[in-house]
């Protein structure tokens, strides 16, 4: 009888508490679900805070393994595209390496970004903060899918191992720096209080990702009969070494 | 809502590392034994993790060694010292009962342990990056080197970090926050003592090359480690 007087349910509409107009979500647009890894490509170039509103969204996990995807995806054409340099197996093992570089890279600095962003007061899941840093990543693969036709070009007009290594460089941290603004202004929309936190992590980043391409090396030049390197060296050391 | 949190709920690491007074000051207030074991099980497989990774360099049985030494001085320290700290507080000018001032400590270990955790996986890659043991001697000696000021340098972090997270929490308890340095000082004093002889005692953590891998050194209980920097500094300007 009462239930002719009760106010409809609310319970089913989508979790929106972007009440400040500076919030991902605070656009209608940005409150769009992302179907499909082309609309995931896209939102990361042209709406990164649809990424960022979708991502905080309890049911995230979609999407962050279509941003996962797009970076397996796209490091293993890139990384395709280092291996014609030499040619040969070089091409396929060049891909898996760069897709190894990426993802084994986010692994070891998962952990420590999420222990950051709790000391800098940021309010984010693990789960969340996973999408992020698959959002960054995905920026970065994405992007190097733009380089690759200039690195194509490169490596047929060089034989300097040095020189493609360099331009590789380049090219990879271009890229992370974008991936490293998107990451910076999500966590701005996750109320993080400090930002030392977060810039000490990009440091530890990208030293990581160098010495991972290290780690794994070679994979600009043609390989030496392992998978891995049988000496270990620092990155530095390794490209001292390259430029002698 | 979060002061609601179950004593075994996960979710108290992330409250414990943002500072989220409201709950922290609830745990402190009401003693729960099964709360106090989380935060001891959190220490032991942050800082083991930890300790695994540094003590993987030298061997498997190191890595143990390590993974089993590190969680055991943070929980030395605490305990030794529980009685001291406990003392300290009221007559610093913060009046918390034994155990909270035991609790506190133990969150503020916690705090440390949890990053010393998160920093393991990327101190197993600077490990696996490093030349190993068998590889030449000025090489080895570099990364034995390099290891042990990484090893230092993130220790130094995470005490740094869990430091600034306690005076923080003591100036909530105490609402002043000259008694919250104060107190702070006198806990860290106590605790450095303690926790650099412990560290003394059990060393090795690393392993030194050069020398046998074991538990404890045969000279573990000879000498203190002010005796041995006092020596090292003597020797250092005699020439």
């Amino acid at each position: 009888m009462n239930e002719s007087i009760l106010p409809p349910p609310v319970a089913s509409a989508p979790p929106v508490c972007a009440l400040n107009p500076n919030d991902p979500g605070s656009d209608p647009a940005e409150r769009a679900p992302i179907r499909g890894p082309l609309a995931a490509v896209a939102a990361i170039l042209r709406q990164p805070r649809r990424v960022m509103h979708q991502l905080h969204q309890p049911s995230s996990g979609n999407l962050a393994l279509v941003l996962l995807l797009i970076v397996a995806g796209c490091s293993l054409v890139y990384g395709g595209v280092v291996g014609t340099f030499s040619g040969g197996a070089q091409i396929w093992v060049a891909a898996l390496k760069t897709m190894l570089v990426l993802l084994a890279s986010a692994l070891i600095c998962l952990p420590s970004l999420y222990v950051f962003a709790c000391l800098s007061g940021a309010d984010v899941r693990l789960g969340e903060l996973t999408g992020l840093l698959a959002g960054e990543l995905a920026l970065v693969a994405v992007l190097l899918i733009g380089f690759a036709p200039v690195a194509w070009v490169f490596g047929r007009s060089t034989e300097s191992v040095a020189a493609m290594g360099a331009l590789h460089l380049v090219f990879g941290l271009v890229a992370t720096g974008f991936g490293l603004r998107f990451l910076a202004s999500a966590f701005r929309n996750l109320n993080a209080r400090s930002k030392g936190g977060l810039r000490l992590w990009m440091v530890i980043w990208v030293t990581v990702m160098l010495q991972m391409t290290t780690a794994l090396r070679p994979i600009v030049s043609p390989a030496a009969g392992t998978f891995l390197p049988e000496t270990k060296q620092f990155f530095l050391q390794h490209w001292i070494e390259c430029l002698k | 809502m979060n002061a609601g949190l179950a004593p075994y709920d996960l979710r108290q690491v992330p409250a414990l590392l943002r500072g989220e007074w409201q709950m922290i000051n609830a745990w402190i207030a009401e003693w729960s034994l099964p709360r106090a074991v989380f935060h001891v099980v959190t220490i032991v497989i942050g800082a083991g993790l930890f300790g695994a990774a540094v003590g993987g360099w030298r061997a498997p049985l190191q890595a143990a060694y390590t993974a089993a030494k590190l969680p055991l001085i943070i929980l030395l320290t605490v305990l030794g010292n529980a009685l001291l700290n406990g003392m300290f507080a009221p007559l610093l000018g913060l009046n918390l009962r034994f155990r909270q001032s035991l609790l506190a400590i133990l969150l503020s270990f916690t705090t440390a342990a949890v990053i010393l955790g998160a920093f393991s996986p990327l101190m197993w890659f600077l490990v696996w990056n490093a030349p190993p043991l068998a590889a030449d001697e000025a090489a080895c000696s570099t990364a034995y080197r390099f290891i042990q000021i990484t090893q230092a340098a993130v220790i130094a972090v995470a005490g740094i970090v869990a430091n600034l997270r306690l005076v923080q929490l003591l100036r909530q308890l105490s609402g002043s926050a000259a008694a919250a340095r104060r107190v702070l000082f006198a806990w860290l004093a106590g605790n450095l003592l303690l926790g650099s002889q412990l560290a003394w005692i059990l060393r090795p953590f690393i392993g030194s090359p050069n020398l046998p891998l074991e538990f404890l050194r045969p000279n573990a209980f000879e000498g203190n480690f002010y005796e041995t920097l006092f020596r090292a500094f003597k020797q250092l300007f005699a020439g």
